[in-house]
């Protein structure tokens, strides 16, 4: 590199090399400032960013938990349901939708409207047709397997398992179990915090509804690796990205299992099916327990809970709110009617206590009462009555005396001492409170003018006086053991998904009647008296044999024609309530039971067959059960079964 | 340079050991970080097509190294006779491109022969370093040039910088114009001139935006002016890569470690974003190793130029670095975030023939000129 080779026009170019290697130099120098910027003071920042990037979370779904009845059967429990979607864009129209079609067991209506629905989906623009379009909801298992099977050749259809509730009981105390709906906007604002999200399934109505808290679970989570391409989890990388924890299980909700006796259930239902409306109720009377609800007309629970898609929810939904009937409404505990005769023991306890009678106090029943300008009837002429005849034979004359010497709050305090008028507590579905009158009430409802009459009508249970059937058996429970009111239950246990009780809710008792056992003995002569006397208002209808006592009732119904009513069939609406309650065994009573025929006409005649049956049917269970119990007994497991899993669960 | 450090050739010259070695070092980095950059397609034990690009690399490096030490055993000097008729051309390939061009991601680059797809546009780079070199060689004055002085080399560049814009390719006919205007630069030109070209520039912004540049050109300009409001496209993906870059803090996720690399996140990281995934497994040490070799083959080819026996020489010595030098300062530039991405390579470092084989013609040449100094 000597100078003399050098051409003297090289000369211009000389002066710029040192301004070039400046120029480089500053470039290079920019990028590393650059360099610096990012990768030392902004570091960080970038680091978490980029662990932003790959980390994902993956929610873990819980199961609900079971709800089983007093007998460990199950009553509401998780089936999956397959729906079956697919991507338009990647359908074969000429060669897969074919075999779909076939594959599904589509009808041509159907085959119609979704091919007409992918169509349109392939055709609009933006991102529709790469968009999951649902195809149909709740795909029997068949046509699942059979899509699974051919799943390769399939481009674009995807099957999705969902969880969905399940009751195998179908209408069988739908109202009292409840069933689910999808959380709303609404309530998912309220329930902030506790883990709910959009799309959820919460317990609407009855146990799945209270007890949703316990019945609902956990969701657990995982940290996961995601890349922006679909690959292999790199579950290899987990550890050194993913910091501890990296996963929380899942809590499975509580089981939660019932008083109730499904089995009972069913019996009452099937002695109920000649009658389009009413509730039945029984409780055991020494805990309380409610070991039946039936409410008739009733729903399939599995229908409203979403397992067969959206539509059929809404449609179920449209047809039961436009039932005149009610099937919605649980005619157990949040409807409150007028009790007719089955409050008169209540009335003659009154004025028992009060001494305003006397058990052998006589009233002449001449068809009816004369009370100031009016005449309060009488179902019949019952001729000279004693209070025994008056309550076997129903007769109102012999109660109009009472009320006329009786005071209206005297009647109201007995009613409320056995638990009318206020909600009993039960915690399941929205309680109707119920009226007992008082002479306030009256007041202020007809403007200051109180007439004896209200009274001679309130202690016959007409009136403006209304209770539940819960609150009525509670109130014949309390007759029958002696005057305990018991706070009803519905739940006995809660139990964590392997079984271990948790929780365990013993009797709780509401309060002590003050009752003289001499009255209370006189009162419950004449309930059994209605039963096995040959001029009792139940005789007739009652099945021969029966072991109980009750007291028949026929509730007048005020003649208001619900709207949406053919008017061909007022004449329905306008009879008169059915009511029988009592209790069984007579002697020792175990069971107090309501039966409640709304518009059945006249309690002796539709009512009792109903209760007679029922008392029979858990008659029949008990025994089952005790021969069950007893033949496990004999037969102690042998020793080889010792060590063997449980496996009855 | 003492005389040890250079080995014997035929004719007296001698090969240029420190070019040499850059280059190879250079070379190999890009072949092993390519390999980093693409394991991310290697998916349980089936490697996708492109898991193996980086073995084409290698071979495109065997065929570049192999035209390379062709053009530098050639003297120079032939070159500055045949430069126009291979700029004819190669401006006749360039008008190919319209005719037979295979339309790729909506811009027409390539002509395929065979299996083979290449890219003329890459090639002309060389083209115009000769014919600018050329022009310098063949004009050696020494007062200061008027406008009228440059216009037959602004015609030269001109013209294939219309036709790649046509294509379209806003990035390789901006490494035209940067290489050329470079070129010029070495030489003296009037002060009048250069104001008027200053202000012809600034007026032509305006027009060029209007007229010349496509939406998603725009788009990317826009999204670099204002990166907040493009989260998705573009900025997107010049987001990312400076998340690559950062998340290598000093030392380095390590090789084929980079998270953002492994799990996706860096776009096109094996042609427009290859630094983000060397600065994501390197870090900051190993970027500034990097970046130190590209800045010393630029100031290399500067010395070589300042050491070259004629203009042609020198110009063209001048006309390869410079071009090293723009592909990288807006390659990583693009990719630090401090220039717009307009898809310009990274020399031997960004995956694919033409470019790799057009980068090692002109270190071939800037061989060739450093050979016969």
């Amino acid at each position: 590199m000597s100078i003399l080779v050098q051409r003297s026009d090289v000369g211009e170019f000389r002066r710029r090399y040192r301004w070039m290697v400046l120029v480089i130099l500053f470039g290079f120098l920019v990028l590393l400032g650059r360099l610096v910027h990012l990768q030392i003071i902004e570091g960080d920042l970038h680091r978490a960013q980029a662990r932003k990037n790959i980390i994902g979370e993956l929610s873990l779904a819980t199961t609900r938990g079971v709800i089983r009845d007093a007998y460990g059967k199950v009553l509401a429990a998780n089936r999956p349901s397959y729906n079956v979607y697919a991507v338009p864009e990647q359908v074969d129209m000429e060669k897969t939708w074919p075999r779909i079609v076939q594959l599904m067991a589509l009808d041509d209506g159907e085959k119609e409207e979704l091919t007409k629905k992918l169509t349109d989906a392939r055709a609009a623009g933006g991102t529709r047709p790469s968009q999951q379009t649902l195809l149909r909801v709740d795909v029997d298992r068949d046509v699942v397997a059979a899509l699974m099977t051919h799943e390769d050749d399939l481009r674009g259809i995807e099957v999705v398992p969902v969880p969905v509730r399940y009751y195998p009981h179908g209408e069988l105390g739908a109202h009292l179990i409840g069933y689910m709906r999808e959380i709303d906007p609404d309530t998912l604002a309220r329930y902030e915090g506790r883990g709910y999200r959009a799309g959820d399934q919460l317990g609407a109505v009855g146990v799945e509804r209270r007890w949703e808290s316990y019945l609902r679970g956990q969701r657990g989570w995982r940290k996961v690796l995601r890349g922006i391409n679909k690959r292999a989890a790199r579950e290899d990388l987990e550890p050194k990205y993913l910091e501890e924890p990296r996963r929380l299980e899942p809590v499975p909700g509580r089981d939660v299992s019932l008083t109730v006796d499904i089995e009972l259930e069913r019996a009452i239902e099937n002695s109920m099916r000649g009658q389009l409306a009413g509730a039945v109720v029984v409780v055991d009377v020494r805990t309380g327990r409610l070991l039946s609800a039936v409410s008739k007309p009733s729903f399939d629970p599995n229908v409203v809970s979403g397992g067969s898609g959206m539509r059929a929810v809404r449609d179920a939904f449209k047809r039961l709110y436009a039932d005149p009937l009610r099937p919605t409404l649980d005619k157990t505990i949040s409807a409150a009617y007028p009790p007719g005769s089955t409050f008169k023991p209540f009335a003659a306890l009154a004025a028992l206590a009060d001494g305003l009678i006397h058990p052998n106090t006589q009233v002449q029943c001449r068809g009816g009462y004369e009370y100031g300008r009016r005449f309060f009837r009488c179902t019949g002429v019952h001729g000279t009555v004693n209070l025994h005849e008056a309550i076997v034979r129903s007769c109102n004359t012999y109660f109009y005396h009472v009320g006329e010497s009786i005071h209206i709050d005297r009647l109201a305090k007995v009613g409320l001492d056995f638990g009318f008028g206020v909600k009993t507590g039960i915690g399941v579905n929205p309680e109707a409170r119920g009226r007992m009158p008082t002479r306030a009430w009256y007041t202020r409802r007809y403007k200051g003018a109180f007439r004896g009459g209200f009274t001679l009508l309130a202690a016959i249970g007409q009136g403006a006086a209304t209770v539940t059937a819960l609150q009525l058996a509670l109130a014949y429970g309390a007759l029958a053991n002696g005057g305990t009111l018991y706070q009803p239950q519905v739940v006995r246990s809660i139990e964590t998904s392997d079984g271990t009780v948790v929780q365990e809710f013993p009797p709780r008792v509401r309060r002590m009647v003050s009752v003289s056992d001499d009255q209370l003995a006189r009162v419950k002569a004449g309930l059994t008296g209605v039963v096995v006397e040959r001029e009792g208002t139940a005789f007739h209808e009652t099945l021969p044999g029966t072991d109980m006592a009750g007291k028949t009732g026929t509730a007048q119904v005020s003649h208001v024609t619900p709207r949406g009513v053919d008017p061909e069939k007022v004449w329905y609406f306008n009879r008169d309530h059915a009511w029988f309650a009592g209790y069984a065994p007579a002697r020792s009573p175990e069971i107090a039971f309501v039966v409640l025929v709304e518009h059945g006409g006249a309690g002796g005649k539709n009512a009792v067959p109903i209760g007679s049956r029922l008392v029979r049917e858990w008659e029949k269970l008990k025994e089952k059960r005790a021969s069950a119990r007893a033949s496990a007994r004999r037969q102690p497991p042998k020793k080889g079964d010792k060590g063997a899993p449980d496996g009855a669960r | 340079m003492a005389r040890g450090d250079r080995i014997s050739f035929r004719g007296g010259t001698q090969i240029d050991m420190p070019l040499l070695l850059a280059i190879v070092a250079v070379a190999t980095l890009g072949v092993v970080n390519l390999y980093s950059a693409t394991s991310v397609y290697v998916d349980a034990g089936k490697r996708a097509a492109l898991a193996d690009i980086y073995v084409s690399q290698v071979y495109w490096f065997v065929v570049g190294g192999l035209l390379a030490m062709l053009i530098a055993a050639i003297d120079y000097r032939h070159l500055e006779r045949l430069a126009y008729f291979f700029y004819v051309g190669g401006i006749v390939s360039l008008g190919l491109v319209f005719v037979l061009g295979a339309d790729i991601r909506g811009s027409s680059r390539w002509i395929q022969i065979g299996s083979f797809t290449f890219q003329p546009s890459e090639f002309i780079k060389i083209l115009i370093v000769l014919v600018v070199a050329k022009y310098l060689h063949d004009d050696p004055k020494t007062e200061p040039r008027t406008l009228l002085d440059l216009a037959p080399a602004a015609g030269l560049v001109g013209l294939p910088v219309v036709l790649v814009m046509a294509q379209p390719d806003l990035g390789t006919s901006l490494v035209y114009l940067l290489t050329a205007a470079s070129m010029l630069a070495m030489t003296k030109v009037r002060a009048a001139s250069v104001a008027t070209l200053v202000i012809a520039g600034a007026a032509a912004i305006p027009l060029a935006w209007k007229y010349v540049l496509r939406d998603y050109q725009k788009n990317r300009i826009t999204s670099f002016l204002d990166p907040e409001h493009d989260k998705t496209g573009i900025g997107w993906h010049a987001f990312q890569s400076r998340t690559a870059i950062g998340n290598g803090g000093l030392t380095g996720e390590g090789f084929m470690q980079g998270t953002q690399n492994q799990f996706g996140f860096v776009p096109d990281q094996y042609s427009d974003f290859p630094f983000a995934v060397f600065a994501e497994d390197w870090g900051l040490l190993g970027s500034v190793l990097l970046l130190a070799t590209y800045c010393f083959v630029c100031i290399w080819a500067v010395h070589v130029a300042s050491q070259s026996k004629d203009r042609f020489g020198a110009a063209v010595a001048v006309g390869v670095g410079s071009m090293f030098f723009w592909h990288t300062i807006f390659n990583v530039g693009m990719a630090v975030g401090i220039l717009p991405v307009v898809g310009i390579t990274l020399p031997l470092f960004s995956y694919g023939g033409s470019s790799v084989v057009t980068m090692l013609m002109g270190l071939g040449l800037l061989m060739s000129v450093s050979m016969r100094r």
